[in-house]
């Protein structure tokens, strides 16, 4: 039994999770030139930014391992 | 610059990356010697690229040796503000998953060789394909000039006067086009690998020098609380545009890059790219995260420079790190030798997608498609060699006037974007529309950037995407295609 076949684009939830995390991504919803406190002498909103950074490069993992399959199954065939 | 370490240490260890380009270069092209009697074989390495090597040429297209060089003096400028270097190096990865899934399997199913080939593919149109590759080789074009400047600072700063810099542009461009000219995109992507390992040994050696010699973050926090809290606080209005526009138009424009569209048809299996795909997805954070750190440090370490003197910023701490400890003076050295192959490698990426599109879509398509692939490849070689004589004296020579039409590069290259990605999975899509967007596109983001208008703070090249996308996909509504043209697209995209 294969596996269907998934591309990303096709899922739009995928994208709405994009969205957000694209959202994080930016600095716009900390109170402007605030940077208190510091954690190892890097400003709290650098840190959120961080790891919403982390949050979106494991989200890419997570899509393209398990919502990529277009031609993985086909080419394991014609390995063997 | 003037370096600690320059001079004859520096010299050797230039002589030992050439060498070993240059062997790895070779002996890539002995296994391989049937390499110029396909197209594929030459500008794809016969479609056969595992995820070691994958994943370092795709790594060679992103991180050049400016990320070093130019990076940290940026982030000492403008502070924590600049830490959107870090994720819109991941976003790239985000928009390719917009298009690279497709892409690979098109490039296999229709065994296609350059962009253009696939907007070829896709459009049927001489105009739209000519029109995208004079875009694609203007920029790339342009990239490689940067490249080859780039080179020549670097090699001015590690030897330190010794031979004349000239000497040493002209040693790696030479070694360069040996080994591209001999082996091809193996070549590319094994010497890429390389030169990858140098540069990352090279900028966490400097990391951690920095952080023992000048403190850590920490440090450098309390320097910046007393002197300029505006480095450390969140960026206002105007920055968090910026920092918005740079996302946008990086993510995008790096994932259409011609040399990184081509690196999806090299790879061996969907699986390969995959995983090639999910490591480049982490690596921002030891590459510009890194070198983000080390300019952050150099705010506290060297204090009050002027814009012109940071831009020194990295060679004065490698400088000072040298000269604490023998270790850090060899791996400074080993630095520098890295981001001069650095350079190399994203020159030799962006030379053989050069020479690729000549080869293809424009020698091959339309001036003499009958002739052999060994005759089209040997065309494209020697444009490629042509190009690269015409941007070393260009570069060595600049014109007074006009400096501007050679920094165009992203703004003109964002303008392909639509035909390659929205004529993935539109079948609706009009070539006439495409073509007047891509056109409307790039006179108007060229036009911007020379008069440097950025309305609301955005960049020229997002407000031509932008114009570029509204006319595509509102030209395309009114414009009917015909029955045949949408069956045909439906064919080639349809799935």
């Amino acid at each position: 039994m294969s596996k269907p076949k998934k591309e990303p684009i096709k899922n739009g939830k995928l994208w709405i999770i994009f969205g957000i995390l694209f959202a994080l991504i930016n600095p716009w919803y900390f109170p402007e030139g605030s940077y208190q406190p510091l954690f190892w002498g890097i400003p709290y909103w650098a840190l959120i930014i961080i790891a919403a950074s982390l949050l979106l490069s494991a989200f890419i993992s997570y899509v393209i391992k398990y919502q990529w399959q277009l031609e993985e199954e086909e080419e394991k065939k014609e390995a063997k | 610059m003037e370096l600690a370490f320059a001079g004859w240490s520096g010299i050797l260890i230039l002589l030992m990356y050439g060498a070993i380009m240059l062997g790895v270069g070779v002996a890539t092209y002995w296994k391989n010697r049937n390499v110029h009697e396909s197209l594929d074989e030459y500008y794809l390495g016969g479609r056969g690229l595992g995820v070691m090597v994958l994943f370092f040429t795709f790594f060679a297209t992103q991180y050049s040796g400016n990320t070093v060089i130019g990076y940290p003096p940026t982030a000492y400028r403008m502070g924590y503000e600049y830490l959107v270097s870090v994720p819109y190096f991941i976003l790239i990865i985000m928009v390719y998953l917009l298009f690279a899934p497709r892409m690979y399997l098109m490039g296999k199913k229709y065994k296609l060789l350059t962009p253009v080939d696939w907007i070829e593919k896709r459009f049927k149109s001489k105009p739209v394909s000519i029109l995208a590759a004079i875009l694609m080789l203007y920029a790339l074009g342009n990239y490689l000039l940067e490249q080859f400047v780039a080179i020549g600072q670097g090699v001015a700063g590690l030897t330190g006067g010794t031979i004349p810099y000239q000497v040493g542009v002209v040693f790696f461009i030479v070694i360069m086009l040996i080994y591209g000219w001999l082996g091809g995109m193996r070549s590319v992507a094994y010497t890429d690998t390389m030169q990858g390992i140098a540069l990352l040994f090279g900028v966490f050696m400097l990391l951690i020098g920095s952080i023992i010699y000048f403190g850590g973050l920490p440090n450098a926090a309390d320097y910046m609380q007393a002197y300029s809290p505006e480095k450390l606080g969140v960026p206002d209005g105007p920055g968090a545009v910026n920092w918005f526009s740079l996302l946008v138009l990086v993510g995008i424009g790096a994932a259409v890059y011609p040399h990184a569209i081509q690196r999806i048809f090299s790879a061996k299996s969907e699986k390969t790219l995959k995983k090639s795909f999910t490591q480049m997805a982490w690596m921002p954070f030891l590459t510009a995260g890194v070198v983000f750190i080390v300019g952050i440090i150099g705010i506290a370490a060297f204090p009050d420079l002027s814009t012109a003197e940071s831009e020194k910023l990295v060679g004065m701490l490698a400088s000072a790190i040298a000269n604490q400890h023998v270790i850090f003076y060899w791996a400074m050295v080993l630095l520098f030798g890295g981001v001069i192959a650095a350079i190399v490698s994203t020159a030799d990426s962006v030379l053989l997608t050069f020479s690729s599109i000549v080869s293809n879509d424009l020698y091959g398509r339309y001036i003499n498609p009958k002739a052999s692939e060994n005759k089209k490849i040997l065309v494209g070689k020697l444009v490629g060699v042509a190009a690269v004589v015409l941007l070393v004296i260009i570069a060595w020579f600049p014109p007074a006037t006009l400096y501007q039409i050679f920094v165009l590069k992203f703004e003109l290259l964002i303008q392909v974007a639509p035909a390659i990605i929205l004529g993935l999975y539109w079948n609706r899509l009009h070539p006439k529309a495409v073509f007047t967007g891509m056109l409307v596109g790039t006179v108007l983001a060229s036009f911007m950037t020379f008069a440097n208008i950025t309305p609301l703070g955005i960049f020229s090249g997002l407000w031509g995407l932008l114009v570029n996308l509204l006319i595509c996909v509102i030209g395309s509504l009114f414009m009917s295609v015909s029955v045949a043209e949408k069956e045909e697209a439906d064919q080639v995209v349809g799935m």
